[in-house]
């Protein structure tokens, strides 16, 4: 019996035991809770805009009720002091409501451009200390005393939402924050939702505006382009949701995949940085090379010294 | 004895596998006017930069929402550091590798490294629009770990702060050592050892952090996503990236070492520009090789050769890298010092031009507005690159960086003027002794 358990049956004996108890203590491989999946779920208390371009009148309600709440100052450049006109969101405009124009005269929409609250932002997995952070039902926040204005949210973001405070010393990031520390927290509604006159913008839970959408479209398909809901499925999907008459591009929306950015751009990475195991498989891979190389280094050096009578240099 | 002579590397026969071949430049004028404008030019960039830190970034830069980022990050940080990874490219051929030769010309690539880093450090330190935040960046509980801004702001600093002064510390404690007085002479023998103890593992450091985050400056590009174009936008930017980094870091050293030592007239080792001249038509054709294959994988080839304006751009920086890549598998060209020249700034260009592409160039959001460098960002921008050179000029003026002339490879040969008893003792220096060299330049 002794004769026969050789060492290397001790040997697989301790991996088999050493594996039964490494599942039975280890938690379970995390499988389900993938960081960036390709195609993210809403969760269920997720929040939504749901703006329907052919009821928008173009009143810009929306406007001073959303500059009211964030404390913004109108931006009068344009129009000499009298009117807030902003040519576009910038640095004291989080919302804002385009035009397009056609070539016929009848042609044309109007859209409201602010954060769309994507599912899984692209600004949120580059902010660097997590200033850009998505909170409670899916607003997508900025924090102050942690942004370093690195400007990667800007160069991150597909729709081109964030704003950099140019002309301030102190400059902030601007981006519609769902009015979430203003109003979100008091069980209000966004300002601009509860501006609306017309009900081209209304808040709710993300699953009933999506119904919703889906309803309209059904009652009156050919009144929407592509009878489809723009921000369902675009960059992983948005909280922010359009119905439209014209295409979505001449409304200045951008044509983008289904698949989250957030997954494009870490599904490489996060497995290479898991636990710093890449970098440290590097390192010691390397540290074995260079320690032989130096070993040889070293006795050449030391044989040298010796035959010369010169220490070599440091 | 017997034994470290069967196990002594063949190619280390010559004195080059050793470290006591630099030689500072002892020759000419140091402060020469082209030197002097330089110097104004960096002091007139370091003025607008102080000014710049009690104004905001508007009216110092042409940057706007769209183009968030200036030639200050593409260009000064992500193309420039590409050439400061000599230190890396050279470090692990001659480390890892075993390319001893390289250790003669190592430490002009580390002070060039350095100097690329330390001036992008400085040009991004003055680019962020919060810098006062940055302490975070030691509060591990705020780091956002996919972020691959985070790993850049970390890795960076640290490196260039850390890891490339410990490696360029020698220069430093050298001249201390045969300037200084006995007691700084004795301190510096006491601690020699100690860090050769150290240095094997902090070169480890030195090569891990840069190839992450020379992938990583790739990597930032990929949350661009569509907004640059297809034939720069890829899934493998982070690894080209690093390649092109190497490729760069090649080129660049051999491009410097022919300038400098035509500029002092010294002559250099022709097999060692050679050696590195070989890595280099390696790398560009490992850099080719990834490209072509990443843009037959995603099915973009029919746009490389649609000879509109991003395609040619693609086929200048391909070309600008292959011609590099084809001629220097030629001996003759890797042996003739003018052609090295031209042939390493073909491919520095290539190199560069990959880097700074997709940041800018190929970087185009659907609500395009334009963007041009202002004056004063143009002059902060080539302000930190003047403060670079002029650092070069004096740190070969000063410091044992260059490689030394063949003649001088000698032990006898003491750079800061070596007290005259100890040499005394010693065999005179005799230059037949001496291994024969190719004359280079």
């Amino acid at each position: 019996m002794t004769a026969t358990f050789s060492r290397r049956k001790a040997f697989r004996a301790m991996i088999g035991l050493g594996g039964t108890l490494s599942t039975a203590i280890l938690p379970a491989p995390a499988q389900a809770a993938e960081e960036h999946p390709a195609h993210p779920i809403a969760p269920p208390d997720a929040i939504a805009m749901l703006f329907d371009s052919t009821i928008c009148t173009g009143c810009k309600a929306c406007m001073p009720a959303c500059n009211e709440a964030n404390g913004l100052r109108p931006d009068t450049s344009l129009s000499g002091g009298i009117w807030d006109m902003p040519t576009g969101l910038n640095a004291q405009t989080k919302n804002i409501i385009e035009l397009y124009q056609g070539p016929r005269a009848d042609e044309f929409a109007f859209v409201k451009r602010q954060c769309m609250h994507c599912l899984d932002p692209a600004c949120v997995t580059g902010c660097p200390f997590g200033s850009l952070q998505k909170k409670d039902w899916g607003a997508v926040t900025w924090n102050s005393s942690l942004c370093i204005g690195c400007r990667y949210c800007e160069v991150a973001c597909p729709f081109e939402v964030p704003q950099f405070q140019w002309e301030n010393w102190n400059p902030k990031i601007v981006k519609c924050e769902f009015c979430y520390d203003q109003r979100l927290k008091e069980n209000l509604q966004p300002a601009c939702t509860a501006a609306c006159p017309t009900g081209a913008v209304i808040f709710g839970k993300r699953v009933d505006l999506l119904a919703q959408a889906r309803d309209r479209i059904s009652t009156a398909p050919d009144k929407y382009f592509e009878k489809r809901v723009y921000g369902e499925y675009e960059a992983g999907g948005t909280q922010v949701l359009y119905l439209s008459g014209v295409s979505f591009e001449k409304l200045g929306l951008p044509t983008l995949g289904s698949t989250s950015i957030g997954h494009y751009a870490t599904k490489v990475t996060s497995v290479i940085y898991k636990w710093l195991s890449g970098p440290l498989l590097m390192a010691g891979v390397l540290g074995v090379a260079i320690r032989r190389n130096w070993n040889r280094h070293e006795s050449e050096r030391l044989q040298r010294e010796k035959e010369t009578g010169f220490p070599d240099q440091l | 004895m017997n034994l470290l002579e069967a196990t002594a590397d063949k190619r280390g026969t010559t004195l080059i596998n050793h470290w006591q071949c630099g030689v500072p430049v002892t020759r000419g004028p140091v402060l020469t006017p082209l030197l002097l404008s330089l110097i104004g030019l960096a002091a007139l960039g370091l003025a607008l930069a102080a000014v710049r830190f009690f104004s905001p970034l508007g009216p110092f830069s042409g940057m706007n929402d769209v183009y968030a980022w200036g030639i200050w990050k593409t260009f000064n940080v992500m193309t420039l550091t590409a050439l400061g990874s000599g230190p890396l490219a050279l470090g692990l051929a001659a480390w890892v590798f075993n390319r001893q030769r390289l250790h003669v010309v190592m430490r002009t690539a580390l002070v060039s490294g350095f100097l690329f880093y330390a001036t992008g450090l400085l040009a991004l330190g003055f680019d962020v629009g919060r810098p006062w935040n940055f302490y975070s960046a030691v509060l591990p509980w705020r780091w956002n770990t996919e972020s691959a801004m985070l790993e850049i702001s970390i890795c960076m600093p640290l490196y260039c702060a850390v890891f490339l002064s410990f490696e360029i510390l020698p220069l430093f404690l050298e001249r201390l050592y045969y300037t200084g007085n006995d007691r700084a002479r004795a301190f510096l023998r006491h601690v020699s050892p100690s860090i050769r103890k150290v240095y094997p593992f902090a070169i480890v450091g030195a090569y891990v952090i840069p190839l992450m985050h020379q992938s990583s400056l790739g990597g930032l590009m990929l949350l661009a996503g569509t907004k640059i174009h297809p034939l720069w936008q890829s899934p493998v930017l982070p690894l080209l990236y690093l390649i092109a980094a190497g490729l760069c870091g090649f080129a660049f050293t051999i491009f410097l070492l022919l300038i400098v030592c035509l500029r002092y007239s010294r002559t250099l080792d022709a097999g060692v520009l050679a050696e590195l001249a070989n890595l280099l038509s390696g790398v560009c054709f490992v850099f080719l090789a990834v490209r072509l294959g990443d843009l037959i994988w995603r099915k973009e080839l029919h746009t490389a050769f649609a000879f509109d304006r991003m395609s040619l751009l693609f086929l200048a920086e391909t070309g600008l890298i292959l011609l590099p890549g084809l001629a220097l598998r030629n001996r003759r060209m890797r042996q003739t010092p003018r052609a090295l020249l031209n042939l390493a700034a073909m491919a520095v260009l290539g190199g560069m031009f990959y880097r700074f592409i997709p940041t800018s160039i190929a970087y185009a959001p659907p609500h395009s507005t334009s963007y041009f460098p202002s004056v004063p960002e143009l002059i902060m921008g080539g302000g930190y690159i003047a403060l670079g050179i002029v650092a070069f000029v004096l740190a070969i003026n000063y410091f044992a960086v260059l490689p030394g002339e063949a003649s001088t490879w000698n032990h006898t040969f003491r750079p800061f003027g070596w007290p005259r008893k100890a040499a005394a003792s010693s065999t005179p220096f005799e230059p037949a002794a001496a291994p024969a060299f190719e004359r280079g330049i």
